[in-house]
Parts: C-alpha cells; sequence; structure tokens
C-alpha cells in the first residue's frame, strides 16, 4: 500500500521536473499545422520536418557550428581544468601546500557570482583580440570548471596511501614522476569524473556565451536563442523545440550513462568542500 | 644518487602548483585588480584603456540606484525561497522514495535529468510551456478549469521563476539528502528499531539530526545558485516586467551591455566581490571552529 503511494510519489515528481523537456519533446515533432492546433503533449502526426529545418544551414543560422563550438570549447576548458588541477591537487593534498589558502580560495569560486569577472574579461579579451574566440571561451570555462575538479581531485589523492609516494621516492622517482606514474593512473576514476562533470557544466554555460561570442564562436547554449527569432512572423515552436532538444540531448545523454560517477561526485564536492 | 633528506620536496610541490596559480593571477587577479581600479574611475567605452581615476562617485551612483536595490532584493528573496522550497522537496522525496531507489537504482537517473540540461534552455523551454496559445499548460488549465493565467505578468512572474527554478534544481537537493540519507549506519537504525523506536521517532531524533550537516551544506549551495540566478531568468523574462524579476547578475549584465554604463556595473561588481568573498570567509572560519570544537 505505501509502496503504492512511493510510486505514485515518485511518476509526479519524475513528470513535474522533467515536464519542460516532455513539451519540447513532443512539440519538435509537431508539424506547424498541428502546433495550431494541438498544444497538447500528445503528438497525432509525428513529422521530422523540424529537425531537417534546424540542420539546414541559412546565412543567418548554422547549427553545426554551434554544435562544433560547444564541443569545443568545451573540450578545452575541461582538459585545461583537470591539466592545472590535478599537479595543484597532488601539491595540496600531499605537500600540505596551500591547504588553508589556495584550497579555500578555489573552491570559494564555486559560490562567487562569476559576473563579477565578466566586465574586466570582457575588456581584456578585447585588448588580447580574444573576444568571440573559442581559445577565449574555452580559457573561462576553465575556470568554471576547477573548483570542483580541484576538490575532487584532492579527495581522491588523499584517499591514496601515502605509502605510495614514500616507496617510489626510495627507488629515486621525482614528484613530477610520482604524479605522472603513479598517482595519475591511480586516480583514474576521479579525473574521468572530472572531465564528464566538466564537459556537462561547461556544455550548459550561458552568461560568458552570450557575453564573450557574437557569430564565430557562438556555442549552442547561446546559438539556440537564435532560432526563437527565425523568421518573421514570431517564434516557430517547432523548430525551435527542435533545436533545444539538439542542445540538450549530449549532456543528456552523458548524464544518463554516467549517472552513478556523477551522483556520487556531486556529493563529494558539496560536502567536502 | 641524491638521498631523500637532499630533495626539497616543497620546492617540487610548489612548481607543480605553479601552472594553476599562474592562470588563477592572469585570469581572475588581473579581472580583480581591474574592477578594483575601475571602479573609482571615470570611464566609457571611449576611454576604455585610459580609465581617470575619479573616487567614489561611481559607488555613490550605485547606492542611489533604486534598480541596484531592487536587484538586491530579487536575488536575496529568490536565493531563499527556492533553497528553502528545493531542499524541503529534494528531503521529502530522498527519505519518501529510497525503499524504491534502493533496489532501482535507474529511477535515480530520471530524476537527475534536469540536472543535465542547460538551465539557459530550460529558461526557453518554459516560454513553450507557458506560452498561451501553444503551451501546454494554460491549454489544460483552460480546457479542464475554463480560466487560464498570466504565468509572467507582472504579479505572477517572481512565483512562475521560483517554480521554475525549483523545479530544475530540487533534484540536486534530493541527491545529497539521498546519499546522506544511505550514509547512516545500518547499525544505528537496527538498534533503535530494537528499542522500539516508531519510525516518527527515529526519523526525527536519529536520522535527521545526522543529516544535518549536509542539510545546512545543500540549503547554502542552492541559495548561493539562487542568489547568483542569471541564465533562466534573463531568457524567461529578460528582467522585466519593469525590472522586477532582475537578478544582481543581470543588473550588472544590463548595466554594462545595455545602458553602457561602465562604472556603476564595475562598482556594483566590486561589492558583489567584497560581499561574497566575506561571508564565505566568514562561513569557512566558522565551519572550521565547529570542526576544532568537536
Amino acid at each position: 500500500m505505501i509502496n503504492a503511494l512511493r510510486w505514485i510519489v515518485f511518476a509526479i515528481a519524475a513528470l513535474a521536473m522533467n515536464f519542460p523537456i516532455l513539451v519540447t519533446l513532443s512539440t519538435s515533432f509537431k508539424s506547424a499545422r498541428e502546433l495550431s492546433t494541438n498544444p497538447g503533449l500528445w503528438v497525432y502526426a509525428p513529422t521530422l520536418e523540424n529537425y531537417a529545418t534546424v540542420f539546414t544551414v541559412s546565412d543567418r543560422l548554422n547549427i553545426f557550428l554551434y554544435l562544433v563550438n560547444s564541443v569545443a570549447v568545451a573540450a578545452l576548458g575541461t582538459l585545461l581544468a583537470v591539466a592545472l588541477a590535478l599537479p595543484a591537487a597532488y601539491a595540496i593534498a600531499r605537500g600540505k601546500l596551500g591547504e588553508r589558502t589556495l584550497l579555500p580560495l578555489i573552491v570559494n569560486l564555486r559560490a562567487v557570482p562569476l559576473i563579477i569577472f565578466a566586465i574586466p574579461l570582457y575588456m581584456m579579451f578585447q585588448w588580447l583580440s580574444l573576444l568571440d574566440t573559442r581559445l577565449g571561451l574555452g580559457l573561462i570555462l576553465a575556470i568554471v570548471n576547477l573548483p570542483l575538479a580541484l576538490v575532487i581531485l584532492v579527495n581522491a589523492i588523499r584517499d591514496l596511501p601515502g605509502e605510495l609516494d614514500e616507496a617510489a621516492l626510495m627507488d629515486g622517482a621525482t614528484r613530477f614522476q610520482i604524479l605522472t606514474r603513479v598517482i595519475a593512473p591511480l586516480c583514474r576514476p576521479a579525473i574521468v569524473t572530472s572531465l564528464i562533470f566538466g564537459f556537462i557544466t561547461a556544455w550548459n554555460e550561458f552568461l560568458f556565451g552570450l557575453m564573450l561570442t557574437t557569430s564565430k564562436a557562438v556555442p549552442i547554449t547561446v546559438g539556440a536563442s537564435f532560432f526563437f527569432a527565425a523568421s518573421g512572423g514570431g517564434v516557430q515552436w517547432g523548430v525551435a523545440s527542435a533545436v533545444m532538444i539538439v542542445g540538450a540531448l549530449p549532456p543528456m545523454l552523458l548524464g544518463l550513462i554516467m549517472y552513478r560517477q556523477i551522483s556520487g561526485s556531486m556529493t563529494a564536492g558539496a560536502v567536502k568542500g | 644518487m641524491t638521498t631523500l633528506s637532499q630533495r626539497a620536496p616543497s620546492s617540487e610541490f610548489r612548481l607543480l602548483a605553479v601552472p594553476l596559480v599562474l592562470f588563477l593571477l592572469v585570469f581572475l587577479g588581473f579581472p580583480a585588480v581591474v574592477n578594483l581600479v575601475y571602479s573609482v574611475s571615470e570611464v566609457s567605452f571611449e576611454t576604455l584603456r585610459r580609465p581617470e581615476i575619479t573616487g567614489f562617485s561611481n559607488f555613490a551612483a550605485v547606492w542611489n540606484d533604486q534598480s541596484f536595490w531592487q536587484a538586491s532584493w530579487f536575488s536575496l528573496r529568490f536565493g531563499l525561497l527556492t533553497a528553502l522550497l528545493e531542499c524541503a522537496l529534494g528531503l521529502f522525496l530522498a527519505i519518501f522514495l529510497s525503499p524504491l531507489i534502493e533496489k532501482r537504482s535507474w529511477l535515480m537517473a530520471i530524476l537527475m535529468l534536469p540536472l543535465m540540461v542547460a538551465p539557459a534552455l530550460v529558461g526557453l523551454m518554459y516560454r513553450l510551456v507557458l506560452h498561451e496559445f501553444v503551451g501546454p499548460v494554460p491549454n489544460y488549465l483552460w480546457t479542464w478549469f475554463g480560466a487560464s493565467f498570466s504565468f509572467l505578468g507582472p504579479g505572477s512572474a517572481f512565483w512562475t521563476l521560483v517554480v521554475v527554478e525549483t523545479l530544475q534544481w530540487t533534484p540536486f537537493a534530493f541527491l545529497l539528502f539521498y546519499m546522506a540519507y544511505q550514509a547512516i549506519p545500518k547499525e544505528i537504525v537496527e538498534a533503535s528499531a530494537m528499542d522500539g523506536a516508531r519510525y516518527r521517532h527515529r526519523l526525527w531524533y536519529i536520522e535527521l539530526p545526522l543529516m544535518a550537516p549536509t542539510i545546512v551544506v545543500a540549503l547554502l549551495i542552492r541559495f548561493i545558485d539562487g542568489f547568483r540566478v542569471f541564465d533562466n531568468v534573463y531568457v524567461l523574462t529578460g528582467s522585466g516586467p519593469g525590472g522586477s524579476t532582475a537578478s544582481l547578475s543581470i543588473y550588472i549584465y544590463e548595466a554594462f551591455f545595455k545602458q553602457g554604463a561602465i562604472g556603476k556595473a564595475v562598482a556594483a561588481s566590486v561589492i558583489l566581490f567584497v560581499v561574497s568573498f566575506a561571508v564565505l570567509y566568514g562561513l569557512n572560519a566558522l565551519a572550521a571552529r565547529r570542526k576544532g570544537a568537536r
């Protein structure tokens, strides 16, 4: 009896929280004609014409460019964050370096409204000609990803026994060698988690994409909103829905496949940080 | 060959941390300095590289700007309300649904799905969901109740945004609480059951106190994210109607990009910067002291 109630609560919660995704998915398969007569969830005559429109390059809209941009900036922002965080995490966890200064500073960064850095970064990028470049946006996304990557990696290295380092030191290894040959391989799960997490976060970022890009480096979160103003006659909701699904799908799939790792690290980053 | 004592491990460690520190100095340290200098300067897009230090007139302009206070109030209220709602709902779901999810962890993936979608896209999706002609919510309200409701109108926009934010981020609170609930040692629960404690009492006197640290952390994280909200609010209402839904992030963005009021935007950034770091370090110190006392 109580179990039936649990299932009902689960169904309501799942439906309510995923409702915008379901509505958008359903609308993306409706033809323009059906859309005007049927605002409900059910699709009577599903069509792929909206997706065909989305994947047609016009002189104003280019979904492929936005997707490639998103892949490129998310990959750069993720790899760079982990590449910077891993050696620093090792120094913090084993060398006790900056445990009371660097670590809290970066962890607090997770909680600071990033808009406060946005204006000087915009000016700096103007001087360096990094506005509207993938490199520029990727660098910023690395900042966004750093706090969580650092916390995850510091925790992972702290969990490894210190005897490993001692033994390698005795064998004459340098700290750098220990990091690359002993610590990094053993931390692989944590590294993978920070990469997945970073990729999803970077893919979903909007504020800096909006501020720092205008045409060449526009990511999909910003590019999707371009489709809302596509034609003169108001929003074509079918097309707009299709582009939102396309933009939301990669992180959703990644999340569905890797939900165990993600749920674990979300807790680690939140509680231990 | 060198011996262990001849090595200087700390310098090796320092070298390993150098790239990160340099990166932070360039991309956060330098902007912080620019913020400070520009906040006390007279500056426009024409004189961007030659700011003229003039004192605190920018701060005075922010202080006397009614929309700054309106945005602060929005952010504070929005952060508090969404954090409380998300944590209350998340706590209920985590405890009530845990018997289901323990056996079928894929159920968790379904509840986690909203967390994977960009808040900006979720905001755009709600433009469809709430649309008066093509949106299902107004449609169902019409068919079932014969009336609908202006979701993004002056009185209701704030509450619509609270619901939008809460529905997307309750899964985050749920996830933290579910993990904390699972981490409660089974012996404790069993022992209390042996002693004849009722479920209600066990929950109130044993399980919830054990989860208290997680609850505090979740409230804090959700408050911060609600306070600094930008993406979904910006795409859903802009800052309207009439600036009533401008968060502090949106206030700064609009001051800079729409009004070109660089000085004001930078001064507001500095205020936000100082307040955030003061609060965060205060909380850290508090947490460290509690840890030491234990």
